[in-house]
């Protein structure tokens, strides 16, 4: 092989691997972006297909759309919260060596891993209003459990929803905040004791600021699953009762795919589009500059 | 282990234990829940107070899904699928991860790339599926399992890509430069030092595309109808009607599509971290 060939081949072969990737994900992120502007600008009328911008407009107005963005909003923000805040506090206490440490994080864990769909059917079998473990077990306790039905009414469903979510998520926040605090060094703690912090200052002044990679990252990732949250919601409650607690993804999945309204389907994507993108960039830029460092 | 902040007493001690303790029952109670619903008899069930522990189990669930219903056949798929599009997505995403770490292109593409990459693993499935929905039903793929595959590869790529070329940039250049000075070729000194210098890594990403494929519920659901390319999830999802709900049938079908799920996690606890916040936290 002439030198100059075995030079170009050198040049060429990153690009030659890096295409296959590049150009499978272009056709399932492009594409699918691309076709979702094409159909969510088009309105059905007895003329054929205009081109309008009525989808977008609609969404305004539309009450359903409204309710949805908001129970995906303050699901997020509840969960979120919930979940760091015990999360922070489980890692905390127990960034120490304790016995059965392992057998510990495997059983944290489970909860996280297991297939999403299989999480709704355990709550739904546990909350049960009939014969569900848990007012099974109030009413041995002696409890009046009739005004109880946890998926039943609207309340308590939007409740019960999230509850599932910090069940399932709280690990999460958990081991990714532990294995922040594990990466802090010992020497800001001696100087703080040699400085006679009390406990309190310590982790404000010492933990909080050396943690704060691993808090964002936690949380950014955490949001940008909430936002898309689907497949609990729709095996627990359908999005139900009445809707009450349909997030946007099962809004949208019902207008595609049962209505058949692609078009408007495609509009509202866009703005749970938006909502992540915010999210995404947030979390490229912080791992950006990670990569600078 | 560093011994630090708050509880170094006795009472300290106790305390932490006793929490800990109640995050392993309220983390594995429902589970076991699940399983002990999947071996009651249809009368045990329903009792009240539940029971816990003492009841005559029974295999008759099981038998009704796997047997008489297509869960056998729901979770052969979900297998078939899971595995093929972890190879293909190990694949592409290992020789990308490669070069991604291991070459320095102009315009510091490398980066930009890597981090476009990623933000395609952002986007929301719901947005991608309707159009996904068209095409594969232009390409006549509804409801095959080849349709399946191709999602979940892609879906799968960004997390090999992150994933391998952390991997990859923990191994010191010099190894394979040495290996290049001894005459291999670029990919000869991939395939004889680097790889399986990086094959943990490789392993633990390996699973957890599978776990991520054997999971997913969305595109499953949206992209097959029939027997022919359910899933595990999709069938599962089919027993709640609106008239009648098969606890018992579901319950066994949770349980079997969760198991093989918690003995891949436990093998790949050590990566756990890293793979769950896509490789930028090293736990």
């Amino acid at each position: 092989m002439s030198i100059r060939r075995k030079l170009f081949r050198e040049r060429a072969l990153p690009y030659l691997l890096i295409a296959p990737t590049v150009a499978v994900l272009l056709a399932l992120s492009i594409y699918p972006l691309i076709y979702a502007v094409k159909v969510s600008l088009q309105t059905e009328s007895e003329g054929g297909v205009r081109w309008t911008f009525r989808n977008f407009t609609r969404l305004f107005s539309d009450e359903f759309f409204l309710s949805a963005l908001k129970h995906t909003l303050v699901y997020a923000s509840i969960a979120l919260t919930v979940e760091f805040l015990l999360g922070l506090a489980l890692a905390v206490l127990l960034n120490r060596s304790i016995r059965g440490r392992s057998f510990f994080r495997a059983a944290l864990l489970v909860p996280m891993m297991l297939p999403p769909v299989v999480v709704g059917v355990i709550w739904r079998l546990m909350l049960n209003p009939r014969f569900g473990a848990v007012n099974g077990t109030l009413k041995g306790f002696g409890f009046n459990t009739e005004a109880l039905a946890w998926t039943g009414s609207p309340k308590l469903a939007f409740a019960s929803v999230i509850l599932v979510d910090i069940w399932q998520w709280t690990p999460f926040m958990f081991l990714i905040l532990l294995a922040g605090l594990q990466a802090i060094p010992e020497e800001p703690y001696e100087a703080a004791r040699i400085d006679g912090s009390t406990p309190w200052q310590t982790f404000r002044h010492v933990t909080l600021p050396l943690l704060k990679p691993a808090i964002l990252i936690a949380l950014l990732l955490r949001t940008m699953d909430l936002l898309r949250i689907f497949d609990q919601i729709f095996i627990l409650t359908e999005g139900g009762p009445g809707g009450a607690t349909e997030p946007i993804s099962l809004y949208i999945y019902r207008t595609a795919f049962r209505f058949g309204d692609f078009g408007y389907a495609a509009a509202m994507s866009f703005v749970l589009l938006i909502l992540t993108n915010i999210i995404s960039l947030l979390y490229i830029r912080l791992l950006q500059r990670q990569e600078d460092v | 282990m560093k011994e630090r902040g708050w509880g170094s007493g006795v009472g300290g001690r106790g305390l932490m234990y006793l929490l800990a303790a109640l995050a392993v029952v309220a983390a594995l109670l429902p589970v076991y829940w699940l399983l002990t619903i999947s071996l009651k008899t249809d009368l045990d069930q329903l009792s009240v107070p539940p029971k816990w522990f003492v009841f005559g189990p029974t295999l008759t669930h099981y038998h009704n899904a796997f047997v008489e219903r297509s869960f056998g056949q729901y979770l052969i798929t979900s297998a078939i699928v899971a595995v093929l599009s972890t190879i293909c997505a190990l694949v592409l995403g290992t020789l990308a991860a490669y070069a991604l770490a291991r070459f320095r292109l102009p315009h510091r593409l490398n980066t930009r790339l890597a981090l476009w990459i990623l933000s395609t693993r952002m986007f929301p499935p719901i947005v991608a599926a309707v159009p996904l929905f068209l095409l594969m039903s232009d390409l006549r793929l509804l409801d095959t399992t080849a349709a399946l595959v191709i999602t979940y590869t892609a879906f799968n790529l960004p997390f090999v890509v992150w994933m391998m070329r952390g991997f990859f940039k923990e191994i010191p250049r010099d190894l394979e430069e040495a290996a290049l000075v001894d005459g291999d070729s670029r990919l000869g000194a991939l395939r004889r030092v680097i790889l399986p210098l990086v094959a943990p890594g490789l392993a633990a990403t390996s699973v957890f595309c599978l776990i991520i494929s054997w999971n997913e519920f969305l595109f499953a659901l949206t992209l097959t109808q029939t027997d022919a390319a359910m899933t595990l999830p999709v069938g599962i999802n089919g027993l709640v009607t609106q008239y009648k709900i098969e606890w018992g049938m579901m319950s066994a079908a949770g349980v079997v599509a969760m198991t093989p799920i918690l003995v891949f996690a436990l093998a790949v606890q050590r990566y756990l971290v890293r793979g769950l916040s896509l490789g930028a936290v090293k736990g």
